[in-house]
C-alpha cells in the first residue's frame, strides 16, 4: 500500500472528482473526531455548486501524482457535521498548547497521514516553513537554497484549547494538561487571551487549580477570581494556604474579597481573616498557619507515625516545633536529629530550647535578616504570649524577597 | 447585584479611574510629529479655514475606537489575533508587511521630530537623535506595562502646552468662530488635499491595533464597558482640542504673517517673533514630547502585533531571552529610523509621503476587517454591531477610502 503523508493546506482547495472524473467540487476542510485518542478525519467540507456540504470522508481517496494531489470521490454521502471539529476552522491559525516546550504556539498547518484504518492528525506545524508554505512561496524559497527549520509537534504532545461559544470541548484529552508544572501552567494560561484562559483553568479540579492560581501573576489573579464564578472560586480558595488567600485577596475590591470570604468554609476563612488584619510590613501578615507541631511528652515513636499519617509536605516537614499543654512553644526539634533519636524518647529530652523565633508583629525585614543569617529553612511565629500562631518557611522568604 | 445599581459618584469615579488609559494613550499618540506637522501646515497656510475638518474626524476618530475597544473587552483578543484566525495567513501577512514598512517610515518621522524640536533648543540630531533613541529603548526593554501606562499618560497631559502656545499667539476668538460654523470650502485640489491630510492623520492603521491590545492589557471587563467608552470618548476629545489649538497657534500668527512652513519644527521656529520665545519653546517642547511618545508606542506596537499573529512571544513584561523575535523587532525598527534621520541629506518627504501612501492603502483593509469581525455573532455574541454603529462603520470606511484613495493616488500626478 501506498504510505501517503501531506500538509492540511496542500489539500484544502484541491478540487474532488467522481467516479467518472466529473468536478463534485472543491475541498474546504476536513472534520475530525474528538473523542478517539487521534484524531481521525471523518467528513470532508465541500463547495459544490449547491453550497457547502459535508461529505462522508471514507469515500474519498487521495492520491498524489506529478506533486500534485488528487482526491477521488467514490459516493457522495452528505452527513451532517455535528460534534466533529473543524480543521482549517477551529484549530488552523488558532492557538494550542505545546506541552512539551510547556509554552502558548501558532497551528501555521496540520500533518496528516493515510493509515489502513483511516485519514489521521498526527502533528502540527508552528514553523516558519508552516507559514511560507501557506503564502504559496515555500518551495521557491526552498529553492534559493534557504534552509528552514520545520517545527512540528506530535499531536500527542499539544493541546488544542476551543474557546468560546464552540460547544465543543476536548475533556477527554484535558488530561494532558496534568502532565504540566503548575507553575508552568500558570505562564500558559496567562499567554491566552483572558477568556480562553479562564476555559482552561476551569477545567482543572480544585486542588490543582489552587496549585496553578498560586503560581501566577497578582493581576493574573485578581482577574481569574474576578471572572469565576463566587463557589468555584471559594472552593479553590480553600485548598491553598491562608497565607496565599490572604495576599491574593488584598489585591481584590474589599466587596469581592468579602464575597468570597463568605462563601468559604468558616474555618478557611476566619484563618485568612486573621492574617487579613495584620499590616503588610508585619510578619503576621505573610505567615503560614501551616506547621508540624507535637506537645513535649511525645515520643519520637508516636510523633514519627503520626508524621506517616499526616504525610506533611516537604518544606513543613523540616522542623517539629514543641509546644506544652496551652499551646506555647517551648522548643524545636530538626528532622534530623527526630530520626536518629530512639522510638522512646520524649520530644522534651531532645529538643532544642535555645531557637530562634519571632513575633508576629515584628517588621518582615528583620525577619529575612534572621533567616539568612542562620541559614533557617522555617522559622516559628509567636504572638506576644509565646503562643504558636505561625510558621514562615524559606520559599515563602525568596517569595517577598523577589517582590520588589 | 443590589450593590451596583447604588454606586456612590466616588465609587464611579474609583472605577472610571481604573479604566482609564487606553482611549486617551491611542488619542495623544494620534497627535504625533507627523500629526502636528499637518496640523502646523493647515494652519499656517489656511488659518482657521480648515477647522470645520475636526468635526468629521472626531467623529471618524470616535466610531472606530469605540469598535476596537468594545473588541478588545468581548474577545480578550488582539486585533492581529483576530485576524489572523478569521482570515488566515495570507490576509494577515499583507497586512504586517504593510504595517512594518509603514510604521519604520513614521517612527523615522517620529525621530526628525525629536531632532527638529530639540534644534529649537541649540542641540545637535546627532546628539538628541541617538540619545533619545537609546533612552526609549532602555525604557521599553527594562520597563513594565504599568509603569510604561503613567509615563504615557503623563506624556498626555504636556500636549496640552500647545493649548498655552495658541492663547499667547492671542488669536481673534470672532473668526475662529466663524470660520467652524460658516466654513470657507474650496474645491481646489491643494485645499482638498489639505483636508485629506488631516483626516488621514487623526486615523493612523496601527492605532486599531494598539487601542484593542491596551483594552486588552487593561484586563477591561464588560460590566465597565460604560466607563471604556467614556476613556475613548475623552482621548477623542483630547486629540481634536490639541489639534485645534496647533491650528489657531498657526493660524493666528504665521498665516496673518504670510509665512510658509515645510514642518512642525519650522513652526516653533517661526513662531518666536509674534508670540515670544516661551510661545516658540513651549511649541517645540509640545513636539519633543509628542515624538518621543510616538517613537516609543509605534515600533513597541509594530512589534507586538507581527509576533502575535505569528505565534511568537511579545510583551513588555518578557524578558529578550524569552522573547527574541518580539526584541529583534522592536530594536530593528528603532535602529534603521535612527540610521536614516542621521544620514546627511536623507530624504525624509519622500519617506514620509510613502508611509503615508501605505498606510492609506492598508487603512480600509484594515476597516473593513474590522467591520467583518465587530458584525461576527461567533466572535462578539450579543456585542455585535447595532445597525446604527454599521452604518456609521461603513459610511466612515467609504468616506475614508474615496478620501484616502484621492491622498494616494494624489503623489502621482504631482
Amino acid at each position: 500500500m501506498q504510505f501517503i503523508s501531506f500538509y492540511l493546506s496542500r489539500i484544502v482547495n484541491s478540487r474532488i472528482f467522481s467516479k467518472d472524473y466529473q468536478v463534485i467540487g472543491k475541498l474546504k476542510d476536513l472534520a475530525v473526531t474528538t473523542d478517539s485518542r487521534n484524531p481521525k478525519v471523518v467528513l470532508a467540507k465541500i463547495m459544490t455548486r449547491d453550497g457547502i456540504k459535508y461529505i462522508d470522508w471514507d469515500q474519498i481517496t487521495v492520491n498524489k501524482k506529478d506533486g500534485k494531489y488528487h482526491l477521488l470521490c467514490r459516493q457522495l454521502k452528505e452527513e451532517s457535521l455535528n460534534d466533529n471539529l473543524l480543521l482549517g476552522k477551529q484549530l488552523l491559525d488558532r492557538q494550542i498548547i505545546d506541552i512539551n516546550g510547556r509554552k502558548v504556539v501558532r497551528v501555521n498547518d496540520i500533518r496528516l497521514v493515510v493509515l489502513s484504518t483511516g485519514l489521521f492528525v498526527v502533528a502540527v506545524d508552528i514553523g516558519t516553513e508552516g507559514l511560507l508554505r501557506r503564502l504559496g512561496v515555500a518551495k521557491p524559497v526552498a529553492k534559493l537554497g534557504i534552509k528552514l527549520p520545520a517545527k512540528l509537534i506530535l499531536w500527542n504532545d499539544v493541546e488544542p484549547v476551543l474557546a468560546g461559544d464552540e460547544k465543543l470541548v476536548l475533556t477527554k484529552t484535558y488530561n494532558k494538561l496534568n502532565t504540566l508544572h503548575p507553575s508552568d501552567l500558570a505562564d500558559i494560561i496567562e499567554d491566552f487571551d483572558t477568556k480562553t484562559g479562564m476555559i482552561i483553568f476551569s477545567k482543572l479540579d480544585n486542588a490543582r487549580s489552587a496549585d496553578v492560581l498560586e503560581e501566577m501573576e497578582e493581576d493574573a489573579q485578581v482577574k481569574m477570581l474576578e471572572n469565576l464564578e463566587t463557589e468555584k472560586a471559594a472552593d479553590i480558595l480553600e485548598e491553598m494556604p491562608a497565607d496565599e488567600v490572604a495576599d491574593i485577596l488584598d489585591g481584590l475590591s474589599k466587596y469581592k474579597a468579602e464575597e468570597l470570604l463568605s462563601s468559604m468554609e468558616k474555618e478557611a476563612s476566619d484563618e485568612v481573616r486573621e492574617l487579613m488584619e495584620y499590616d503588610e510590613k508585619l510578619i503576621g501578615s505573610m505567615m503560614s498557619n501551616e506547621f508540624i507541631a507535637f506537645k513535649s511528652d511525645e515520643t519520637v515513636q508516636r510523633v514519627m507515625e503520626s508524621l506517616r499519617e499526616q504525610k506533611p509536605e516537604e518544606s513543613l516537614i523540616n522542623y517539629i516545633y514543641v509546644v506544652n499543654n496551652k499551646n506555647i512553644l517551648i522548643g524545636k526539634i530538626s528532622l534530623r536529629d527526630l530520626v536518629i533519636s530512639q522510638p522512646n524518647t520524649t520530644l522534651k529530652s531532645i529538643m532544642h530550647k535555645d531557637f530562634i523565633f519571632m513575633y508576629d508583629t515584628d517588621k518582615i525585614d528583620e525577619m529575612i535578616d534572621m533567616v539568612s543569617k542562620y541559614n533557617l529553612l522555617a522559622i516559628p511565629i509567636v504572638d506576644k504570649e509565646m503562643n504558636l500562631v505561625g510558621n514562615v518557611i524559606g520559599n515563602d522568604v525568596i517569595h517577598e524577597l523577589l517582590k520588589d | 447585584m443590589v450593590q451596583s445599581k447604588n454606586k456612590t459618584w466616588f465609587a464611579r469615579i474609583l472605577v472610571f479611574l481604573s479604566v482609564i488609559g487606553p482611549g486617551i494613550i491611542t488619542g495623544s499618540v494620534d497627535n504625533d510629529a507627523g500629526g502636528i506637522t499637518t496640523y502646523s501646515v493647515a494652519g499656517a497656510e489656511y488659518g482657521y479655514h480648515l477647522l470645520w475638518t475636526l468635526i468629521p474626524a472626531f467623529v471618524v476618530l470616535l466610531v472606530v475606537q469605540e469598535m476596537n475597544a468594545r473588541m478588545g473587552i468581548v474577545t480578550g483578543k488582539g486585533l492581529a489575533d483576530l485576524i489572523r484566525e478569521n482570515f488566515g495567513v495570507k490576509v494577515t501577512f499583507f497586512i504586517f508587511l504593510g504595517l512594518l514598512v509603514a510604521d519604520i517610515g513614521n517612527t523615522t518621522t517620529e525621530f526628525a521630530g525629536v531632532a527638529g524640536s530639540l534644534q529649537i533648543f541649540g542641540v545637535s540630531k546627532y546628539i538628541s537623535v541617538p540619545v533619545s533613541a537609546i533612552l526609549v529603548w532602555l525604557f521599553v526593554v527594562k520597563g513594565n506595562y504599568r509603569s510604561a501606562e503613567k509615563l504615557f499618560l503623563i506624556f498626555s497631559v504636556f500636549l496640552f502646552s500647545y493649548v498655552v502656545s495658541a492663547l499667547m499667539a492671542k488669536p481673534d476668538w470672532t473668526h475662529i468662530g466663524q470660520a467652524i460654523v460658516k466654513p470657507n470650502i474650496e474645491s481646489n485640489t491643494k485645499y482638498i488635499g489639505m483636508v485629506i491630510g488631516m483626516v488621514g492623520t487623526t486615523i493612523a492603521p496601527w492605532m486599531q491595533f494598539y487601542m484593542q491590545s491596551a483594552v486588552i492589557e487593561k484586563g477591561i471587563k464588560i460590566d465597565e464597558y460604560k466607563y471604556a467608552l467614556w476613556d475613548v470618548v475623552i482621548g477623542c476629545i483630547a486629540t481634536i482640542v490639541v489639534a485645534f489649538f496647533i491650528i489657531i497657534a498657526c493660524g493666528a500668527t504665521l498665516h496673518t504673517k504670510g509665512i510658509v512652513i515645510n514642518d512642525a519644527a519650522d513652526a516653533a521656529e517661526a513662531l518666536r517673533p509674534f508670540a515670544g520665545i516661551f510661545a516658540s519653546q513651549l511649541f517645540a517642547f509640545g513636539l519633543f514630547i509628542a515624538s518621543v511618545f510616538a517613537a516609543t508606542i509605534l515600533p513597541l506596537a509594530t512589534a507586538f502585533y507581527i509576533c502575535e499573529a505569528f505565534g511568537f512571544e511579545a510583551g513588555i513584561d518578557k524578558k529578550i531571552k524569552e522573547a527574541p523575535e518580539f526584541y529583534s523587532f522592536f530594536t530593528s525598527i528603532i535602529i534603521i529610523s535612527v540610521l536614516i534621520i542621521l544620514i546627511p541629506n536623507a530624504p525624509l518627504i519622500p519617506i514620509t509621503i510613502w508611509s503615508q501612501i501605505i498606510n492609506g492603502i492598508l487603512l480600509p483593509v484594515v476597516l473593513i476587517s474590522m467591520m467583518i469581525l465587530v458584525n461576527k455573532k461567533e466572535i462578539m455574541g450579543a456585542y455585535v454591531n447595532s445597525s446604527i454603529k454599521n452604518l456609521i462603520g461603513w459610511a466612515t470606511i467609504i468616506v475614508l477610502l474615496v478620501l484616502t484613495t484621492i491622498l494616494t493616488v494624489e503623489p502621482f500626478f504631482n
